[in-house]
């Protein structure tokens, strides 16, 4: 199977429009009061996009997201390498994360708000805290198993171990980040909109509970697939971004497919 | 072989014993390499060899005993001190069985990575001097490609390449052939061969006795984490000594 072609982003399309479809006709068919058909909702996107506020809104979203995740990345990443280097500091870190990893990240919102207010430091540390685990957890698995051999042969060329990290645990586990960093962008999505739920001030998650509270459906709705696109169009513009940086590991290397 | 130019010692090994735990993995061992001398080191698997060459450039740790290493007229001892594990490892070349190569990095890079970043060459110098090594070890349309495009027998060739990079005095060979196709083989041996003419002193642990009768000045047989008997190859495989040795002869010469 070839990746090359229009084959995947068709595929994309009909399955978007077969939900469109589905949702519209049980929609019709349901006629509930809260659950507007899809060309309602859809009809509202173009209105919110043409709103000067409603963008403002998402920027600021947009903002706090990418600081939260670029904070989270680095200090995930060597925290992880580390981990995956040092037994004594993965001894360290592991029973912290453990604690850790299972609390929703949203649910600390409010303790957070007590130390830091309803402004974007708050959220900004929620959506943090969204990143940094999936990234520490794929960091430490990549660096654990860059193997020790590899590290020989650099050692015996005469590199000290902080070189060796970043190097050629970092290079070589580099695979690994970003599979986590592209949970973790997910992730930072999710808590970018929760923690704005939480507290509401702006956001695009402001603008899903305003309109919710008016009873404006088609807004929340139309909102929703705003924010569907948006985490689909970061993740596509992710995954071109990985492909890019980590081309030596893909299995389908063409060469490495012609060698007999 | 020629008659050795150089006689200055730049390995000396006295008395040099290790335990893995319990394990005795290395008794008593003494060995003086003189420049520009070729050893080949065999001995059935466990027998300590890899052990003892990856205590050289302390890979691995020795308990007791003393390794010096000496180059440019400086004699080191290696111990704790990774200032001098550091100087001695780059001088001190060492080739895997397993290549080793970095599987992120293109072939060249391979080669310029521990010149650019260890002995902070210029990149244009360390791409220089990594494209006439590739030259050497006839593969330098490789360059631009990835380990894991590359057959074994080349992979081999090019951590050849990336050792020889570091322009060093010693070269060590860990079983360099034996995770090679049979057809494989010879490719490498020619390039180690060609070396070992250039005058580069070598420690090779194999089980190529073809290699041993061609090269070594001396053949070192090891068992049970000694050294068990040692000679001019030709003495070695005319006329073991050594009961073990016989037996190890025996069982790797004929099929």
């Amino acid at each position: 199977m070839t990746r090359t072609g229009p084959a995947p982003a068709l595929a994309a399309a009909i399955a978007c429009a077969a939900l469109f479809v589905a949702w519209e006709i049980g929609a019709r068919l349901a006629r509930i009061d809260g659950l507007p058909p899809a060309s309602q909702a859809l009809a509202q996107v173009p209105a919110i996009l043409g709103d000067p506020e409603a963008l403002l809104n998402i920027g600021a979203s947009l903002r706090r997201m990418v600081v939260g995740f670029a904070l989270g990345v680095a200090v995930a990443v060597p925290v992880g390498l580390t981990m995956g280097r040092s037994r004594h500091v993965a001894a360290f870190f592991n029973p912290l994360l453990m604690v850790i990893y299972p609390v929703p990240k949203a649910a600390l919102m409010p303790v957070i708000m007590l130390w830091l207010g309803v402004g974007d430091a708050s959220k900004t540390l929620v959506i943090f805290l969204g990143v940094t685990l999936p990234v520490i957890y794929h960091s430490y698995q990549g660096s654990r198993a860059v193997e020790q051999k590899m590290l020989w042969s650099a050692a015996a060329m005469g590199m000290t171990a902080p070189a060796r990290l970043v190097r050629i645990v970092l290079p070589a586990a580099l695979p690994d980040i970003l599979a986590g960093c592209r949970v973790g962008l997910v992730l930072a999505l999710i808590t970018m909109v929760t923690s704005e739920m939480i507290a509401r001030q702006t956001g695009v998650g402001n603008i899903l509970f305003n309109s919710l509270d008016m009873a404006q459906y088609d807004t929340v709705y139309a909102t929703i697939i705003i924010i569907g696109a948006l985490g689909f169009a970061l993740d596509a513009a992710f995954e071109w971004l990985r492909g890019r940086l980590v081309a030596w590991a893909e299995p389908a290397h063409p060469i490495l497919a012609g060698t007999t | 072989m020629a008659a050795l130019n150089g006689t200055s010692t730049v390995i000396q090994l006295d008395q040099v014993n290790k335990w893995y735990g319990q394990f005795h993995v290395l008794t008593d061992i003494n060995l003086q390499v003189k420049q520009g001398e070729k050893i080949v080191i065999c001995g059935p698997s466990g027998s300590g060899k890899s052990t003892l060459i990856r205590c050289i450039n302390r890979l691995e740790e020795h308990q007791a005993g003393s390794i010096v290493v000496s180059v440019d007229g400086k004699s080191i001892e290696l111990s704790n001190d990774v200032k001098n594990v550091e100087a001695i490892r780059k001088e001190v070349g060492m080739v895997f069985q397993s290549f080793n190569l970095f599987p992120h990095l293109t072939i060249l890079d391979n080669l310029t990575l521990a010149p650019i970043w260890v002995k902070k060459m210029p990149k244009k110098e360390a791409e220089e001097i990594a494209m006439s090594l590739l030259h050497r070890v006839r593969i330098p349309e490789q360059a631009n490609k990835y380990p894991g495009q590359l057959s074994g027998g080349q992979q081999q060739r090019v951590a050849i390449a990336r050792a020889l990079c570091m322009r060093p005095q010693i070269m060590l060979f860990d079983e360099p052939t034996s995770a090679l196709d049979p057809e494989m083989v010879k490719e490498v041996l020619d390039v180690m061969i060609e070396l070992a003419r250039e005058g580069m002193t070598m420690l090779v642990v194999t089980h190529e006795m073809g290699f041993a009768r061609s090269v070594a000045d001396r053949v070192i047989f090891m068992d049970r984490g000694e050294i068990v008997e040692e000679g001019p190859p030709k003495e070695f495989f005319a006329n073991p000594r050594n009961e073990r040795t016989r037996t190890f002869l025996s069982q790797i010469l004929h099929h």
